[in-house]
């Protein structure tokens, strides 16, 4: 069973079933949020992460998860690095907020396959993360 | 200066309810085609928003045009960019996945741009007519 599969699997049973988050239906997907001070992420934004950033996904150009990173601790990364990372604005009337942090250990690869340690998150003015990756 | 693109098949977006959100990061994917002299500052990754790209492009131009010394473009799922500096009427370009830099004239990025727009504006209304009166896609590529 490879990676994706079992991230889909996570996606449509395991965050429902997380004890510390609460689930609410709306607008026809399920949103996730682990306090209401953190930011949310939505089942398809994190199919999204998934598709583009996961360690088995074939996109090019895209930074990658390292194998082994769970939904359960992508959402504490995405959480930690919204937390303590450094915000901007996003570019060029990009709606949203960009963070970063650097976790001081390697989370991923870049896009040229070197170790990656940052994260960065992109949040919606919804406070929603729209993307999250490692660079 | 050759800037161009190619967008991928797209049977599943409702673009009568495509949002600016959408249009920045999910949908009207494709590829970046941008040549300068003998540099390649091409992206064939697949996942590129165009409608994102042209809507930041233009204004890194109007940035440029208003005097701003420097304007980067962030792609948006990755740390790679690309970099516009302007150099009195000249633009230099650099990107973070290619190897140098090219000088173009600023009045030919902006004329290209502008192409880029019109022709991407032009394939989604003819391609996903109500891509044509979604307001987002007016607001990000222009009125017609």
């Amino acid at each position: 069973m490879n990676l994706r599969l079992i991230a889909a699997l996570f996606l449509a049973f395991g965050l429902l079933l997380t004890v510390d988050s609460s689930v609410a239906q709306s607008a026809g997907y399920g949103q996730v949020q682990t306090s209401s001070d953190q930011v949310i992420l939505t089942h398809s934004r994190l199919q999204h992460i998934i598709d583009r950033h996961w360690a088995d996904s074939t996109a090019t150009g895209a930074g990658k998860f390292q194998a082994g990173i769970t939904v359960d601790s992508l959402r504490d990364m995405i959480n930690e690095a919204v937390r303590d990372g450094r915000a901007r604005h996003n570019t060029h009337g990009r709606p949203g907020t960009i963070y970063e942090y650097d976790f001081q250990r390697q989370i991923g690869t870049t896009i040229d396959g070197g170790p990656a340690t940052r994260l960065r998150v992109v949040v919606s003015n919804r406070n929603e993360v729209i993307t999250a990756f490692p660079f | 200066m050759h800037l161009d693109y190619r967008l991928n098949e797209d049977r599943e977006t409702d673009w009568s309810s495509v949002t600016e959100e959408d249009l920045r990061y999910r949908v009207a994917l494709g590829n970046l085609i941008f040549h300068i002299g003998d540099k390649d500052f091409s992206a064939d990754w697949g996942w590129i928003p165009l409608v994102d790209l042209a809507a930041s492009f233009a204004e890194i131009v109007r940035k440029l045009e208003g005097g701003s010394p420097s304007e980067t473009f962030e792609f948006t799922e990755s740390d790679a960019w690309v970099r516009f500096q302007r150099k009195g009427d000249k633009v230099s370009v650099s990107t973070s996945y290619g190897e140098g830099a090219a000088e173009i004239a600023l009045h030919s990025v902006a004329a290209a741009v502008k192409s880029f727009r019109e022709r991407l504006r032009s394939e989604l209304d003819r391609k996903h007519p109500q891509a044509a009166h979604n307001p987002a896609v007016r607001e990000l590529l222009g009125a017609a």
